[in-house]
C-alpha cells in the first residue's frame, strides 16, 4: 500500500489553508486579511457569526468589522486591535475549557495550531480588515514591474504572461517551453472549434515560415463556423438546455431555435453585454426581433412537471426558483439558492434579498403543468422539421396502430359501459367525447388514446405506441421554441417562510442585492436586471465570465470555485490577472472573441503540457501556471474527434436534434418508454451538440462522458475516467462504425504499404507521425490479427485494420487535448 | 527512446501513486475540494491509494453493516392494505375524515379525485411470529419472516409527488443535483467488488421508475460512484459484450496493444491520468468477464431458484433478488432494486385489488427468500436490507375507476433487516386512522441517519464540500433511531 510521505503531508496541509504554500503568510510576512484571515473565519465560525440572524449565537457577528469590533451580548471585546491578549476571541480559541473553546464542540469544527496563530498575529499586527475582494468593482491594475527581462526570460510581450512570469518569478519558476506546433495546432483547433486539424493543416502550420503563422491560425479558427458550436456548449451547460420536459414524465420539448441562436450569436461575436439582455429580457426590448425573442428560451431550460396530481403553482414556483439560481451561478457566481430558506450562512444576501431577485421572474405567462400557454411559445409560421423518409416511416407506423385496433372494437363496448361514472367525469373532455363515438368511426388519434386509457400494460400496442409515438416526432413538424413572455399584471410576491410556497411573509418588490450596487430603476423590471449586470460598478459580472472562459483553456479558473465568487469560495490565484481581464473585457467592449484571442496568443497558454518532476513539492497543482495542463475532451467532443478522425462528420450546422444509435433499452430507464429510432443518413454523424437530449435517459455515451444532467445551471463539468468509459469506447455500435470507417479509409488514402498507412492513421487521431516504438508495436498488432492463433484463423487485412483503428480511437491521446 | 514497454502496469502504477496524486487534483477532478480529499484522508487514515477511488476505505467506526441491498417498493406501497392494522379504519369505513386531520393539508391530485371517506382494509390481516408483528394476507411469504425483520410503522416524508418524493427517499433533497444514498456510501466506503461496480442497480415491474437516472446519480460527486444500472435481459451492462466478430483473443491483442501505447504516452507526458485509464481499462476488461458470470443463475440449486421464484429467462423481482445476493458476495457495496409499479389510486392498471395483489405476488416471496437466503448463508449479520417506498397511502378512499388510495406522507410502512438492525422488532405506531405517526416519528432524515451509522459513517462527518459548502445526505437533518439497533 503506498502511504504519504510526511513531507508530502505538510505540503498538503499548507495547500490546505490557501492556496499554494507561497501563498500562506511566512513568519516575516505580515498577515493579510483576505487571504489568510477571511476564510477560517468564514469556514469556522460564520456558521454561528455570520450574516444568518436566525442561527447567530451570543449576538457576536464577525463578518462586518463593525460588529466583530463591538462583541456580543457578553460585552467583552471579541478583538482589540494591536492587542491579542485583551481579545475575547483569542482567549476563546485558545482555551481548553469545553464550555468556553471556540469553536464549541458540538459544531464540528476546528482550528489548527497554525490558524490559531495566524490570527493572533493578524491582531496583534492590528486586525487589519477588507471588504470581500468579489464584492469591490475591479480596477485596471498595472502591468507588474517586475515582467523585465531577465537572464531567465525575456521582458514578456503579453500582457497575460506579464502577470504569471511575475508570480513564477517571485516563486523562482521558469515557465515551460511552448509545445510543439503540431502539439499546438491541435489543442487550438479543438479549443476554438472543438475539433482536430486536419493533417493538411497541421503540415501547412509546420511549414509556415511567417512571423505570425500562429496568429493566423488563431483568426482562422475564431472565423470557422464550428467555433460557435464548441463554445455553445459550456453556454448551454448553463442554461441548462435539453430537448424534454424533465420530472417523472420528461415529454419531448422544441426548443432547438434557442441552441441554434447561442451557437449563431457566438459566430458573429455579439458582445457579451448584448448576450445576456436577449437572452434574460430579450422579449422586453423595445420592438423585440423574433431573434431576440428565441434568445429568452435561456430561462425557458426549467423543467416542466407533467406529472399527474400535481399542484402546478408549485412547479411553476421551482421553475422561478430555478431562474434565480442560475441567474446566481450564470452572472454573479453566487450561490444564491442558499438564501431560498434562510438568511445566507456566509455572504452578506439576506432571504429578503433572494425573493426581490425572485421578484423579476415571477410574472411571466408559462405555467408549471406546461399546458400551452398564450405568448410562452414563438411558432414559426411556415416552417417544418423533418424528412420526406420520416414521414413515410411513420405513416407505414400509423397503418400498422390501425391494423391492430381495428380488431378491438369489442373491448370498447365492454369499456364504455364498464367505466366508474367517478372515473369518467376525470377523463379529457377529448376521451370523454371519443366514449360517445362508437370505435369503427373514430379516429387513429381517439382510439390510441381509449386504447391506451383502458390497456395500459400491453406490450404489443405499447411498442407500436412507441415508434409512432418517436416517427411523428420526427416528421413534418411546426417549429415552435418556448419563449418568456410577461403577464399583463405583475404577480404578487412575497418571501416564502423557510422557502415553502405555502407559507407567504412579507410582500417584497423586485429589487437587487444590497451587497451590490443598486439598480437605479424606479420600478425595474427583467430588462432593468439585465442592463443592471452590465452597470460599470458592478463587480462581478465580467470577473465571472472572464473565469469561465479561463477554465476552459486552463482546467481550472482563477478562481477556482467558478460558481462561487462568496467567502466560502477560493480567493483568486491572480487577482491582478483576474481584475486586468475582467477590465479589458468591458473596455473592449464586451467581444468574447477578442478575449479568445489574448488568452490564446498569450505563452502561457501556448506551453507544453508536460509534468514538471521539478515542481512536485513546491506547486503541485500548477496554480502558478508553469506549463499548461492535458484536459480530457468533452463528451460531445469526444465523439467530434472520431468522427472527424474516420471523416464521417456531417458538418451541418443547426436544425431539430438527432438520433444517433445507442444500446437497445436506454429508454426503458425512464417511467414513460419512448422509442429510440436512429436517424438515417448524415444525421447519424452530426456534431454531439445536436444528439437529442433526454432528460431522464440521457444518451449513454454522452452521460458516461459526464455531460450534465441539464436539470440545473452547470458551470463547469467533471471529468471522471471510468471502466463505462472504456466500454464505450471499445464496444459501442457507434464506436465501432467509426473504427471500421477510419480502416476503409486508411486502407484507401494511406497508400500500399502498412508504414504509410499507419502514419495516416495516426496524424488523422492524434496530429502526428507515429513513434518508432508505436509503430513497431501497431505493426505487431497487425501482423497478431492476420496470424492463426489458437486455433482461430487468420483475420484479414481489413479487420486488422479495423483493430489498429479501435486503438487509435480508444488512446488517452486521441481525446484528450494536451 | 521511451523505456522498454514491458513494465508491468502495476508495479508502474504503485510507483507513481503520489506524483498521481497531485496530477489528478490539478486536473481537478469532478470539483473536489482539496481539502475535502484531504480530510478524506485523515479521516481514512493514510491506507487508501488515491490511484482507485473505489479501493474499500475504512468507516468513521466500526460498522454493523458492510453492505445495502435496497428493495425499493416505486409509486408508494399501501401500508394499510400490508402491514398498519387498523381496526378503527375498518369500523369507520365510508365515514368522512375528521377535519381536523386534513385541515391546511395537501394532497396529490386535490382537485380531482381526491377523496375524503375514510377506507378500511379489505384484506385479512393476522400476527405473526414471537414479535406478533401483523401482516395482512397479501405477504404470506413475508409473514413467516418477520422475527429477522424491524418493521416501522411511523416512517415520514416531505414531498407527495412522485418524482421529487423518489428524489428525497434516495438523496435526502426533492431538487435535483444531490447524490443518492447509494453514491454516498460508496464515496465514503468504497467497494470490495475488484471486477463488479460497488454501486448497481436493478429494475423490474411494468416501466421504469419516476424520475429515472436522477434515483441512482452522484450529484456533484464525482460519476465514479453512480450507480450502474443492470439490464434485465441481455447484457447486464450497456457495452459489455465483444463487438460482433470480434473473438476474446483478437479484443485481448486489442487491448494490449491499446496498454502498451497508453503507457508510453504516460512516460512521457508524465500525466498519470493515463495511469488511471489504463486501470479503467483493465477493470473494463475484468467486468466483460465478470458480468455475465454474475448473472449466469446455471450454477444456483434448483432449490435456491425455487425458493426465490425465479424462472429461467424471464426478468423479474425474483431474479433481481438472487443477482442482489449475488453482487453482495462479490463485494458491491451498494445493490437498489426498483420494483414499479405500487400507485394504487384505482385507475386501471393500478387498483387496490387485482393490481395491488399482483404487486404484492411479485415480491412477497422473492423477499423472503433473499432475508432467508442471507441468513443461511451467514451474509445477513454484514448485510442491511431496506424495504419501501417513496411514501404510503392514505387512510381515505380515492375515487377513481375504483377505490383507491391516494399519496400520504405523514406515516407509512419500511422493514429493514440484518446489518445490525433489531429483530423482530416493531417501532412505531400510527394513530387508531393510520393518519399520523404518534410514537418514534422516523422522518426520512432519521432513517439516512440511521442507515449510515450502521454502515459505520457519521452523517455530519460524511461530507463533500460543494458551492463552497459542506453538503450531507442528510443536509442539516438527522436523528439517529437508537431503538432501530441490535
Amino acid at each position: 500500500m503506498p502511504v504519504l510521505c510526511p513531507t508530502s503531508i505538510s505540503v498538503l496541509l499548507l495547500v490546505t489553508l490557501g492556496l499554494a504554500p507561497q501563498s500562506i503568510a511566512g513568519p516575516g510576512a505580515p498577515v493579510d486579511f483576505t487571504r489568510d484571515i477571511k476564510p477560517i473565519l468564514s469556514d469556522t465560525c460564520y456558521h454561528c457569526h455570520g450574516p444568518d440572524a436566525g442561527s447567530r449565537k451570543s449576538g457576536l457577528r464577525l463578518d462586518r468589522q463593525a460588529d466583530a469590533l463591538a462583541g456580543g451580548k457578553s460585552g467583552l471585546a471579541a478583538i482589540v486591535p494591536g492587542q491579542p491578549d485583551a481579545s475575547e476571541l483569542i482567549a476563546r480559541i485558545f482555551s481548553s475549557d469545553p464550555d468556553e473553546i471556540m469553536p464549541a464542540p458540538d459544531s464540528h469544527r476546528t482550528l489548527t495550531a497554525n490558524q490559531k496563530e495566524l490570527l493572533r498575529r493578524w491582531i496583534a499586527e492590528g486586525a487589519g480588515w477588507k471588504e470581500h475582494w468579489a464584492y469591490v468593482p475591479p480596477t485596471r491594475p498595472s502591468l507588474p514591474a517586475q515582467a523585465a527581462a531577465t537572464d531567465r526570460a525575456p521582458a514578456p510581450a503579453h500582457p497575460i504572461d506579464a502577470f504569471i512570469h511575475a508570480r513564477l518569478a517571485e516563486a523562482r519558476i521558469t515557465p515551460s517551453p511552448e509545445a510543439p506546433r503540431r502539439v499546438l495546432l491541435r489543442r487550438l483547433a479543438l479549443d476554438l472549434t472543438g475539433l482536430p486539424p486536419t493533417p493538411a493543416e497541421v503540415d501547412a502550420f509546420e511549414r509556415d515560415p511567417r512571423p505570425d503563422a500562429y496568429e493566423r491560425q488563431v483568426d482562422r479558427l475564431l472565423a470557422s463556423p464550428h467555433h460557435g458550436e464548441r463554445w455553445a456548449r459550456p453556454w448551454l451547460d448553463v442554461a441548462r438546455y435539453a430537448d424534454s420536459n424533465g420530472y417523472s414524465v420528461d415529454a419531448p420539448r422544441q426548443i432547438w431555435k434557442y441552441r441554434d441562436w447561442v451557437v449563431a450569436a457566438l459566430n458573429r461575436d455579439l458582445p457579451y453585454d448584448q448576450f445576456v439582455i436577449e437572452q434574460l429580457a430579450g422579449d422586453l426590448l423595445p420592438n423585440a426581433t423574433v431573434d431576440q425573442k428565441v434568445a429568452t428560451g435561456f430561462n425557458r431550460n426549467t423543467q416542466i412537471n407533467q406529472e399527474g396530481g400535481i399542484d402546478p403553482e408549485q412547479f411553476r414556483i421551482e421553475s422561478v426558483m430555478d431562474r434565480v439560481a442560475t441567474f446566481g451561478s450564470a452572472f454573479l457566481g453566487l450561490t444564491l439558492a442558499c438564501s431560498q430558506c434562510h438568511d445566507h450562512k456566509f455572504d452578506p444576501l439576506p432571504q429578503r434579498d433572494y425573493y426581490r431577485l425572485f421578484a423579476f421572474f415571477n410574472s411571466t405567462v408559462d405555467d408549471g403543468h406546461g399546458k400551452s400557454t398564450p405568448g410562452a411559445t414563438l411558432a414559426f409560421e411556415g416552417e417544418v422539421s423533418g424528412t420526406e423518409a420520416a414521414k413515410a416511416a411513420a405513416d407505414e407506423a400509423r397503418l400498422d396502430l390501425e391494423a391492430f385496433l381495428d380488431a378491438r372494437g369489442g373491448d370498447f363496448a365492454r369499456w364504455r359501459v364498464e367505466i366508474h361514472p367517478d372515473a369518467r367525469a376525470q377523463l379529457s373532455p377529448a376521451l370523454r367525447a371519443a366514449l360517445d363515438i362508437p370505435w369503427a368511426q373514430q379516429t387513429l388519434a381517439q382510439r390510441r388514446s381509449v386504447y391506451g386509457y383502458f390497456v395500459r400494460d400491453h406490450a404489443d400496442f405499447q411498442q407500436r405506441v412507441e415508434k409512432l409515438n418517436a416517427l411523428e416526432r420526427l416528421e413534418g413538424k411546426a417549429v415552435t421554441t418556448l419563449v418568456m413572455s410577461e403577464l399583463p399584471e405583475p404577480r404578487a410576491t412575497t418571501v416564502f417562510v423557510k422557502g415553502d410556497f405555502t407559507r407567504p411573509g412579507d410582500p417584497v418588490s423586485p429589487g437587487t442585492p444590497a451587497i451590490l450596487p443598486p439598480l437605479a430603476a424606479e420600478k425595474p423590471t427583467r430588462l432593468d436586471l439585465a442592463r443592471w449586470l452590465f452597470q460599470p460598478d458592478q463587480p462581478l459580472t465580467a470577473r465571472v465570465m472572464v473565469n469561465r472562459i479561463w477554465q476552459v483553456y486552463f482546467g481550472r479558473g482563477l478562481v477556482e470555485t467558478e460558481n462561487d465568487f462568496g467567502s466560502q469560495g477560493s480567493a483568486p490565484s491572480h487577482p491582478e490577472l483576474l481584475d486586468w481581464l475582467a477590465t479589458e473585457f468591458a473596455a473592449g467592449g464586451w467581444s468574447m472573441k477578442a478575449l479568445h484571442r489574448l488568452i490564446v496568443t498569450s505563452a502561457t497558454y501556448r506551453q507544453q503540457s508536460l509534468a514538471r518532476p521539478d515542481l512536485e513539492l513546491s506547486d503541485p497543482l500548477n496554480h502558478l501556471l508553469s506549463r499548461q495542463t492535458r484536459l480530457r475532451l468533452d463528451a460531445e467532443l469526444v465523439r467530434d474527434v472520431a468522427l472527424v478522425a474516420s471523416g464521417l462528420l456531417a458538418p451541418r450546422l443547426g436544425g431539430p436534434p438527432v438520433f444517433p444509435p445507442q444500446p437497445d433499452g436506454v429508454m426503458n430507464l425512464g417511467q414513460s418508454r419512448r422509442a429510440w429510432i436512429p436517424s438515417t443518413g448524415d444525421d447519424r454523424h452530426r456534431r454531439g451538440l445536436y444528439t437529442h437530449f433526454w432528460r431522464a435517459t440521457p444518451h449513454p455515451a454522452a452521460a458516461v462522458f459526464d455531460a450534465p444532467d441539464a436539470f440545473s445551471a452547470c458551470t463547469r463539468r467533471i471529468r471522471s475516467n471510468t471502466p463505462l468509459q472504456a466500454l464505450t469506447l471499445l464496444n459501442d455500435q457507434q464506436f465501432i462504425e467509426f473504427a471500421e470507417a477510419l480502416a476503409a479509409r486508411v486502407l484507401q488514402e494511406g497508400g500500399n504499404d502498412d508504414t504509410g498507412r499507419l502514419d495516416l492513421a495516426f496524424r488523422l487521431c492524434l496530429s502526428r507521425p507515429p513513434t518508432a516504438t508505436e509503430r513497431s508495436r501497431l505493426l505487431e498488432l497487425l501482423r497478431q490479427i492476420q496470424s492463426p492463433q489458437n486455433g482461430e484463423p487468420a483475420g484479414s487485412a481489413r479487420e486488422a485494420w479495423i483493430a489498429v483503428a479501435r486503438v487509435l480511437l480508444n488512446l488517452d491521446e486521441t481525446i484528450t487535448r494536451a | 527512446m521511451p523505456p522498454p514497454l514491458s513494465i508491468d502496469p502495476a508495479l508502474h502504477l504503485s510507483q507513481l501513486t503520489r506524483r498521481h496524486f497531485f496530477s489528478r487534483c490539478a486536473l481537478g477532478l469532478g470539483g473536489i475540494a482539496f481539502a475535502s480529499l484531504l480530510d478524506e484522508r485523515r479521516l481514512h487514515g493514510a491506507t487508501a491509494p488515491f490511484a482507485d477511488p473505489l479501493a474499500p476505505k475504512a468507516p468513521h467506526f466500526a460498522p454493523r453493516a458492510k453492505n445495502v441491498i435496497y428493495l425499493f417498493m416505486a409509486g408508494g406501497p399501501s401500508q394499510l392494505d400490508l402491514f398498519d392494522y387498523k381496526p378503527r379504519l375498518i369500523e369507520l369505513n365510508g365515514k368522512p375524515v375528521p377535519p381536523s386531520l386534513i385541515e391546511g393539508k395537501r394532497f396529490a391530485f386535490m382537485g380531482t379525485s381526491h377523496g375524503n371517506q375514510l377506507l378500511g382494509t379489505r384484506r385479512t390481516f393476522a400476527r405473526h411470529g414471537r414479535s406478533g408483528a401483523w401482516v395482512s394476507d397479501l405477504f404470506p411469504h413475508t409473514a413467516r419472516i418477520v422475527d429477522d425483520l424491524t418493521i416501522v410503522q411511523s416512517c415520514a416524508a416531505d414531498l407527495f409527488n412522485h418524482a421529487p418524493a423518489k428524489l428525497f427517499m434516495n438523496t435526502g433533497s426533492g431538487q435535483f443535483g444531490r447524490p443518492s444514498m447509494g453514491a454516498w456510501v460508496t464515496y465514503g466506503l468504497g467497494s470490495e467488488a475488484n471486477n463488479l461496480p460497488g454501486f448497481v442497480v436493478l429494475q423490474s415491474g411494468p416501466r421504469g421508475p419516476r424520475g429515472g437516472a436522477v434515483n441512482w446519480g452522484t450529484g456533484f460527486l464525482p460519476t465514479t460512484y453512480q450507480g450502474v444500472p443492470f439490464r434485465g435481459q441481455g447484457d447486464p451492462i450497456l457495452n459489455l459484450t465483444n463487438p460482433a466478430g470480434i473473438s476474446a483473443l483478437r479484443q485481448r491483442q486489442t487491448l494490449d496493444a491499446l496498454r502498451d501505447l497508453n503507457l508510453q504516452q504516460a512516460v512521457a507526458t508524465g500525466d498519470a491520468e493515463i495511469h488511471t485509464r489504463i486501470a479503467a481499462y483493465e477493470m473494463a476488461s475484468r467486468m466483460q468477464a465478470s458480468a455475465p458470470e454474475l448473472v449466469d443463475l446455471s450454477r444456483e440449486s434448483p432449490a435456491t431458484l425455487q425458493r426465490y421464484g425465479v424462472e429461467k429467462g424471464t426478468p423479474s423481482f425474483a431474479r433481481n433478488c438472487l443477482i442482489a445476493r449475488r453482487l453482495v458476495e462479490r463485494g458491491s457495496r451498494f445493490v437498489q432494486l426498483y420494483h414499479t409499479n405500487w400507485d394504487s389510486h384505482g385507475g386501471p392498471g393500478e387498483n387496490l385489488e387485482s393490481d395491488f395483489e399482483a404487486r404484492c405476488r411479485e415480491v412477497d416471496q422473492a423477499q423472503a427468500a433473499l432475508v432467508t437466503d442471507l441468513k443461511e448463508r451467514g451474509m445477513l449479520k454484514d448485510t442491511l436490507v431496506i424495504w419501501g417506498g417513496e411514501f404510503g397511502r392514505t387512510p381515505m378512499g380515492e375515487n377513481r375507476d375504483t377505490t383507491g388510495r391516494n399519496h400520504h406522507i405523514d406515516a407509512f410502512t419500511m422493514w429493514f433487516a440484518g446489518g445490525g438492525t433489531k429483530a423482530g422488532t416493531i417501532i412505531g405506531e400510527t394513530d387508531e386512522l393510520g393518519f399520523n405517526a404518534i410514537t418514534e416519528r422516523a422522518h426520512v432524515h432519521d432513517l439516512h441517519a440511521t442507515i449510515l451509522h450502521l454502515l459505520g459513517l457519521d452523517h455530519k462527518k460524511l461530507t463533500f464540500r460543494f458551492q463552497g459548502r459542506d453538503f450531507r445526505l442528510t443536509d442539516v437533518h438527522g436523528n439517529i433511531l437508537t431503538s432501530l439497533l441490535a
